[in-house]
């Protein structure tokens, strides 16, 4: 009898939510990051220039994180700012909430969301060199940023071409909307993916991080990439979450952030709440492009 | 006990014609009745919001061919309409009639694109503040045909018509330039005298079919403006100038009598254009619903507030300075008359897709653009309510 009381509880908390555990289908999270010397640390953010409370608590967050893991960059995944954006926001919506990163030297790379100002890639704090789109690399990983508000046909030229000419082992994208997510108000942008994923797959992209959906998830591998949202850096729409088929683990219980660590062929993750709790990690391998064209 | 009828020997040629009368009929019915885009967008959005990834594929793949070809003859059609409506013994000739409908106009989009730029300027959505020109588009058929339904045979007619005629064409000419498109390849300005040329000697050989002036000197005005990275599907308004034309009456967008040369090629036209438009519908129409956000309530607010307004206020200042109102045109018919030009529809969709490419921008606007047929039904219930035209007994 106290069985079945057990797994009933058990099955309860995992549809309910109400510990980050219990979300990931009752799991605890196991994988730890392995803090080599020579791998690419980096953290990830998305939809956080709120300027309120719970943007500077995730910073603090982060700063805390820093000193036991020492990212040396943050992907903001757009939504880099709320609301009204004079110079005055830059500073009680950025540099102010990640006042300790910044001072540590991390640079922080942004890609555009709805709510940001077209202009605010001029600005230097978000390194975007004053592209809608651009790509960078860092050790063994190249990073293509995508504007997905629209993808016009230079912006996907160029992806095409900027992909195609990539020969570094690790291809990670990251864009606002999400190709695949389960929150309820957006949910997977099925127009964007329908023209991205066929390039992702042919050129062996690894790795797509997005926002919009104010939540965390992990999306099983779909044709072998696997997709995260982390839109809920300083947003937060708390409960809306609808898990499917294609769900590995969400999150929409509090602020939430990612710590990445790129190390050879493996990446690690871990998805850190408001709270400090862990609440998704893991570790991705990764595939040769040959073997995930076949699928 | 009465003879058992006998059937008569029903011979299989005349079951087809009765038949493919059947279907003509419906094809008539599809054609005039202006559903062609409704019934496309009706079904885009079904198929969009149940198998979106199939749906979003068959889109993509339709949507160079009906976009920016096809509908090349859908603007080339309307530049046709206009120029024989325009034209010494056609409906809109009077240049004098053109004042007030284009203060209207003017008003409309000031008043439109007021609101829309206000709206997602006060939200900070400034990556919105380019899809101004969809807001002030006006959907011609639908504001001529609800007038007609609620005003027949009165003074609004001309004057609603004229004013979605000079808003749209400033939306145009505030697209065309802004094409997205990969680069601009030049040598275009060569190819557009030549084809000018051409349709000049092809007019003073007084060529009377359509055929050879769309085919030679619509393609290769294409190949110009889409070499000079310009929206390719305003190809044929250079070349419709020169069309053999016939003085027409009011019906925009009906079927023109056939009954002669150039209203026969016109007919067919509209047949083509009318499927066209389906299409058009059905690659563009498609939208998840829950894309809604910010860019759809500018838009609504826009079209059905902003422009009724701006139309009404700019009517008024004219009027306070000496304008009179067309006859038969009072403040009561005005405001119907105004709300009847706010759904923006088929030309709000147009405009959408000329100046956004893919995504979730597209899509806000997208789901604004249909939401603005309200604007019909705004109109209907606004002359229910004020007694106007047919609502007047």
């Amino acid at each position: 009898m106290r069985r079945i009381a057990f797994v009933l509880l058990t099955a309860w908390l995992a549809t309910a939510g109400s510990t980050p555990a219990a979300q990931n289908g009752g799991r605890p999270a196991p994988e730890t990051l392995p803090r080599r010397a020579d791998s690419l640390k980096f953290a990830v953010l998305g939809d956080n220039g709120t300027g309120e409370q719970p943007e500077y608590d995730v910073g603090q967050r982060m700063a805390a994180a820093h000193a036991a893991f020492p990212f040396d960059m943050v992907l903001m995944l757009g939504d880099n700012m709320y609301g009204r954006q004079d110079p005055q926001d830059f500073v009680t919506k950025f540099e102010r909430p990640y006042a300790g990163l910044l001072k540590e030297g991390v640079l922080f790379y942004a890609t555009l969301g709805n709510h940001d100002d077209q202009n605010n890639r001029f600005y230097k704090g978000f390194n975007m060199g004053g592209e809608r789109y651009f790509t960078f690399v860092k050790k063994n990983v190249r990073f293509f940023v995508l504007d997905s508000n629209q993808l016009d046909p230079k912006q996907r030229d160029w992806l095409d071409t900027a992909l195609q000419q990539s020969d570094e082992p690790w291809r990670i994208c990251y864009f606002h909307h999400p190709l695949y997510s389960d929150g309820a108000r957006h949910g997977s942008d099925v127009s964007l993916r329908v023209v991205l994923e066929p390039m992702f797959v042919k050129y062996g992209v690894n790795v797509v991080f997005s926002g919009h959906d104010h939540m965390y998830e992990r999306l099983k591998p779909q044709k072998g990439i696997t997709y995260f949202v982390s839109g809920s850096g300083g947003e937060l729409r708390k409960g809306d979450a609808r898990p499917s088929a294609l769900t590995a683990a969400y999150y929409d219980q509090d602020q939430s952030f990612m710590l990445v660590e790129v190390a050879g062929d493996d990446m690690y993750f871990e998805a850190i709440a408001r709270s400090g709790a862990k609440v998704d990690s893991g570790v991705i391998h990764r595939q040769p492009v040959d073997s995930r064209e076949s699928r | 006990m009465r003879p058992q009828a006998q059937a008569l020997p029903v011979h299989p040629v005349s079951v087809r014609r009765r038949r493919r009368s059947a279907a003509a009929r419906l094809l008539d019915r599809f054609v005039h009745g202006y559903l062609a885009l409704p019934i496309g967008v009706a079904i885009a959005l079904v198929w969009a919001n149940t198998a979106p990834e199939r749906y979003f594929i068959t889109a993509h793949a339709l949507a160079f061919p009906v976009n920016e070809i096809g509908m090349a003859l859908f603007i080339g059609l309307i530049m046709q309409e206009i120029v024989e409506a325009v034209m010494p013994g056609g409906a809109l000739h009077s240049w004098r009639r053109w004042t007030l409908p284009l203060i209207a106009a003017a008003g409309g989009i000031a008043g439109s694109a007021g609101l829309y730029l206000g709206y997602v300027q006060g939200r900070y959505e400034t990556i919105l503040t380019a899809g101004w020109p969809i807001a002030c588009a006006v959907d011609i058929a639908a504001a001529y045909y609800v007038l007609k339904s609620i005003l027949p045979r009165s003074g609004a007619l001309p004057f609603v018509l004229l004013l979605a005629i000079a808003t749209d064409l400033v939306g145009m000419l505030v697209i065309a330039p802004q094409y997205p498109t990969v680069a601009s390849h030049g040598g275009g300005l060569g190819l557009m005298l030549i084809a000018l040329g051409v349709a000049g000697g092809m007019r003073a050989l007084n060529v009377r079919r359509f055929g050879p002036y769309l085919v030679i000197c619509g393609t290769l005005s294409w190949i110009a403006l889409y070499r000079e990275g310009l929206h390719p599907a305003f190809a044929l308004v250079p070349i419709v100038p020169f069309l053999p034309h016939e003085p027409r009456r009011l019906d925009l967008l009906a079927d023109p009598p056939d009954d002669d040369a150039v209203h026969h090629f016109e007919h067919e036209w509209n047949t083509v254009v009318q499927v066209i438009l389906f299409l058009f519908g059905l690659v563009n129409g498609g939208v998840m619903l829950r894309g809604y956000d910010t860019g759809t309530w500018a838009l609504l607010l826009a079209a059905l507030v902003g422009r009724p307004l701006g139309i009404v206020t700019a009517v008024g200042a004219a009027v306070a300075v000496g304008w009179h109102l067309p006859r038969g045109l009072g403040w009561r018919q005005l405001v119907v008359t105004a709300l009847a030009s706010s759904s923006g529809f088929t030309f709000a969709l147009f405009f959408a897709t000329g100046i956004l490419s893919t995504g979730p921008l597209l899509a806000q606007l997208t789901i604004g653009a249909l939401g603005t047929a309200a604007g019909s039904l705004l109109a209907i219930g606004t002359a229910r309510l004020l007694r106007v035209g047919r609502f007047a007994r």
